[in-house]
């Protein structure tokens, strides 16, 4: 049996996951580019240079979203949510300025 | 290499650019464009169309970010952080997310213009390609002012 597969549901959950493994600083893996290391979860590896958390980010984003995609019945987001859809990554942006604002200040 | 993968960022994203507010642009029009101006030849566009290439567009300029990325937090954030350019950082940071959940929204985009969804989703087919129209001229605008203040070696 094929999976079923909801894109718009797909979408929002991948927004919502990514604003929360952002805020919470809850990366997949970090990325260390100096020598090219790979370490899982967010705790940074002594003497390996810069971390990015970016990959890992979106890692989490991307699993999470597929999770809800195949579970979460299509009418939720097609019949529910119509018209509200576009909040979704509106809120999400306006998190990430938010929780970038140290760097403006 | 580096160097020819940051082009291919350029040309990747002025395409994407163009594709985009195309068909924002068409998409906002009320009436069908009949007239020969500038303006209206340039929102008279099959919106459909752009679809497919700007998913395929988007994508692809975010695996080639993807790859140049590691460069960039080695050979120009450091010297920004040095420089004290914390806002530059910012900004960067901006555009990577904003990048990130852009690629997330391509599915909703694309479904949103398909012909059963035309009419029941409108405001969300119209606001999600604001938004994305939004992310691609942020990042494209963002990227080009870092380059100008330092360059990939």
């Amino acid at each position: 049996m094929r999976p079923r597969f909801d894109s718009m549901t797909f979408s929002i959950a991948f927004c919502l996951s990514y604003m929360v493994a952002f805020d919470w600083n809850l990366p997949m893996f970090l990325y260390y580019p100096l020598h090219g290391n790979l370490t899982w979860g967010s705790h940074p590896l002594r003497g390996a240079g810069p971390p990015m958390a970016w990959y890992g980010l979106m890692a989490d984003a991307g699993c999470f979203a597929l999770l809800a995609a195949i579970a979460i019945p299509d009418r939720v987001c097609v019949v529910y949510l119509r018209n509200y859809l576009w909040l979704f990554p509106f809120l999400a942006m306006l998190a990430c300025v938010y929780l970038l604002r140290q760097f403006f200040a | 290499m580096l160097t020819l993968f940051l082009l291919l960022h350029v040309v990747v994203g002025t395409a994407l650019v163009g594709a985009l507010s195309h068909q924002a642009a068409s998409m906002l029009r009320r009436h069908p464009a009949a007239g020969r101006s500038f303006v209206e030849r340039y929102t008279a566009v099959n919106t459909d169309a752009f679809t497919l290439a700007v998913v395929v567009l988007y994508a692809a300029n975010v695996a080639i970010g993807a790859i140049i990325y590691p460069a960039y937090r080695l050979q120009v954030r450091i010297p920004f952080e040095e420089m004290s350019l914390g806002w530059a950082v910012g900004l960067f940071e901006l555009k990577e997310h904003f990048a990130g959940i852009g690629l997330g929204l391509l599915p909703l985009y694309f479904v949103t213009w398909r012909k059963d969804f035309t009419r029941s989703h409108a405001v969300d087919r119209t606001a999600i390609t604001l938004v994305l129209t939004f992310i691609v001229w942020w990042d494209f605008i963002i990227g080009h002012i870092l380059n100008n203040i330092r360059g990939l070696s």
